[in-house]
């Protein structure tokens, strides 16, 4: 009697504890982005880059002795109380272990506070806004391989004089905290050029008509524009700069390769320069490559001109990479010594982007700076990169 | 400037005016509404999407098969969100007419897809450049038709014996219903025909706009603003209210600042409604004691 009572408790036993730490199961990351809304492409270009890793990861066997990666989605619809909602939810519900973020910086922001308090890694792959990652807190559990607003404004301002030759800046900002953070990022490098912007205009999303923003930015003299916007108000801003009839340089952040820019604008897109952090077009690496054929085997994506958002996909690519070696040196799935692993990380990672050697640091968590952004130009529906020098 | 602004403030204000009409044309019927008209207008620039891109069928096709499937878009509205609270003398269409345009928002999601996509016209492919100022010829056809569709409303109310009749069921529904006028029918037909004209309106702003299926809620509360200021029940005064707050916005982003537009023209709602409660050209209410 005692013996079956014995062999019940054991059984009982193996119910209740969870099979934790198996090889079977499979190690959750989350993807916490706009797949709906004017930049849902953003989110489907993140989806896309990450499953493409991840197979490659799950292919050689995956991490921690053979446990698979899943991929679990969730939509923040750009609305920062979703994102948060969704946050806690992939976290607490999902147990996942890392979690990928979108293209709203308004969402990133507001999500910080959360991946500090249940100690999970947010990997960004899109939103740039500079605080995001330089959020004050330690140990910071936010990276991001992305552009940060910061290294962005640096990096149009150094175009638009160095390249452009220009000096009389007219700035159009989106009224949101994206548009921002690069209000003080864009005033920050051109005071450095001892250049003041002409003027300063913002525009609230689904604006229908930017032309009183244009003509003020006209009559105060500039020579050129840079806009921080996203495709569709970008979009408009061009639809009206051609209506007021002024042709004038445009260069933009990259909030417009997040939706359908081109379809939206038509001819009216060509010559808008902008930034990226990689191009598909061109001559390719090896994993430029490798991501293109499975862009077509899974996507049935003919070629560079029809990936949708590339910074997103190959951005979130290279992150998810570098979060699978993170838990591999890890030893484990534990957010807080994953966090410990990608702030110092040993594994060399021949990237898409680029080489990463020791990427992130306590005080360093952008993977990439403005030495690795390129400017990219539509042209026929096409981007096309052009010379920084 | 001054050329360009008024140019860019009576298009967008002839926008505002056509679909602030949908709301006038079921107010005068049955003193209800549907709050979501702005997701009707985008209902509207999603179906002819579909046809006219998504099958590739001409524009002749496109625009009735898309004026019908609003009609009975308007239809099941009234039967859904407003006629079981149109006896009960209650504002609950209020909230159900607004849960029906989430509901059709996440169903364009669903269907349509969520990118922003682009709705191809001639007239939106080269702006016209007069004096200084330019502008699509699409923006000019979106007040002809405004003007056409109010005097052609207009007319229907006051010259025809079913607009007379659709106007009886508003000032006194049970006299009316003893005059034999079918009051459930009549109230139907007016959201139907204003769903059309939603229709109408999501078809010419499409190529400005752009279609998405969030592209309802900021025309619709703006168009609701309009058919406050200009008055629920007077038409002209609605095209007039339309065309004065477009220049206004223009007016203000231009010479104020951009930031400054929307604290203006909702400022302007409440302003009317301090002052002149019924609108600018509406009926004033006789209080019957």
């Amino acid at each position: 009697m005692r013996r079956v009572m014995l062999l019940l408790l054991v059984l009982c036993l193996g119910l209740v504890i969870p099979p934790s730490g198996q090889a079977g199961e499979s190690i959750k990351i989350g993807l916490a982005a706009a797949v709906s809304g004017g930049s849902a492409a953003s989110g489907e270009a993140i989806k896309r880059g990450i499953q493409i890793a991840m197979d490659e990861v799950n292919a050689q066997g995956g991490v921690l002795g053979g446990r698979k990666l899943e991929l679990v989605i969730r939509d923040d619809e750009g609305n920062p109380a979703k994102g948060v909602t969704i946050a806690r939810e992939l976290v607490e519900r999902e147990k996942v272990v890392t979690i990928f973020g979108g293209l709203h910086t308004t969402v990133a922001l507001a999500q910080v506070p959360v991946w500090h308090e249940l100690s999970t890694p947010y990997m960004g792959a899109w939103a740039a806004g500079t605080e995001i990652a330089r959020n004050g807190k330690s140990p910071n559990f936010v990276f991001r391989v992305s552009a940060n607003d910061d290294y962005a404004d640096k990096f149009l301002v150094r175009y638009a004089t160095e390249v452009l030759k220009k000096s009389k800046p007219g700035l159009l900002l989106e009224n949101t905290a994206w548009g921002q953070s690069n209000e003080v990022g864009l005033n920050k490098w051109l005071g450095q050029k001892s250049i003041k912007p002409v003027g300063i205009e913002k525009f609230n999303w689904n604006d229908p008509d930017m032309s009183p923003q244009l003509l003020r930015l006209k009559n105060a003299g500039a020579d050129h524009i840079i806009m921080v916007a996203n495709a569709p108000e970008g979009a408009q801003v061009v639809k009206s700069r051609a209506k007021i009839g002024w042709e004038v340089p445009m260069v933009a952040h990259w909030g417009i390769s997040g939706g359908r820019f081109a379809e939206l604008t038509g001819d009216l897109s060509d010559g808008v320069a902008f930034l990226q952090t990689y191009s598909f077009f061109g001559k390719q690496n090896e994993r430029g490559q490798a991501v293109l054929k499975a862009l077509k085997d899974k996507y049935g994506v003919k070629g560079p001109e029809e990936v949708i958002a590339p910074v997103g996909t190959a951005n979130a690519y290279d992150g998810l990479h570098l979060v699978a070696l993170a838990i591999a040196q890890a030893g484990s799935a534990d957010g807080s010594k994953v966090r410990d692993a990608l702030e110092n990380l040993k594994a060399e990672y021949k990237g898409l982007i680029k080489t990463y050697k020791r990427p992130f640091t306590p005080d360093q968590h952008d993977a990439l700076t403005d030495d690795d952004y390129i400017m990219v130009v539509w042209k026929g529906g096409k981007i096309v990169p052009v010379a920084m020098k | 400037m001054l050329v360009q602004l008024v140019v860019t403030g009576l298009a967008l204000g002839s926008m505002y005016g056509l679909v602030a009409l949908g709301y006038h044309i079921t107010w005068v019927t049955s003193r209800t509404m549907n709050f979501s008209q702005g997701h009707a207008v985008m209902a509207g620039a999603v179906v002819a999407f579909a046809f006219y891109v998504g099958l590739g069928w001409p524009l002749w096709a496109t625009v009735p098969a898309t004026l019908v499937l609003l009609a009975i878009f308007g239809v099941a509205l009234e039967r859904v969100a407003v006629r079981p609270f149109f006896r009960a003398a209650s504002a609950a269409w209020l909230l159900s007419t607004i849960a029906c345009g989430i509901i059709a928002e996440n169903v364009a999601m669903l269907l349509f897809g969520k990118d922003a996509r682009a709705f191809p016209s001639a007239l939106t492919q080269k702006p016209i450049l007069v004096g200084g100022a330019g502008f699509y010829a699409q923006e000019l056809l979106i007040p002809v038709v405004g003007l056409l569709l109010m005097g052609g409303v207009q007319l229907f109310y006051h010259r025809t014996a079913y607009g007379k009749q659709l106007k009886a069921v508003a000032y006194n529904p049970e006299a009316a219903g003893l005059m034999g006028i079918h009051i459930p029918r009549a109230v139907m037909f007016a959201y139907a025909l204003s769903a059309s004209l939603a229709g109408i309106a999501g078809i010419l702003l499409a190529p400005i706009l752009n279609v998405a299926a969030t592209m309802g809620t900021i025309i619709g509360l703006k168009a609701f603003a309009v058919a406050i200021i200009g008055g629920l029940t007077s038409a002209p005064g609605i095209v007039v209210a339309g065309v004065g707050y477009g220049l206004v916005e223009s007016f203000v982003a231009g010479y104020l600042s951009t930031g400054a537009r929307e604290i203006v023209g909702f400022a302007l709602v409440i302003l009317v409604l301090v002052v002149r409660p019924w609108g600018l050209l509406g009926a004033r209410p006789t209080r019957r004691v």
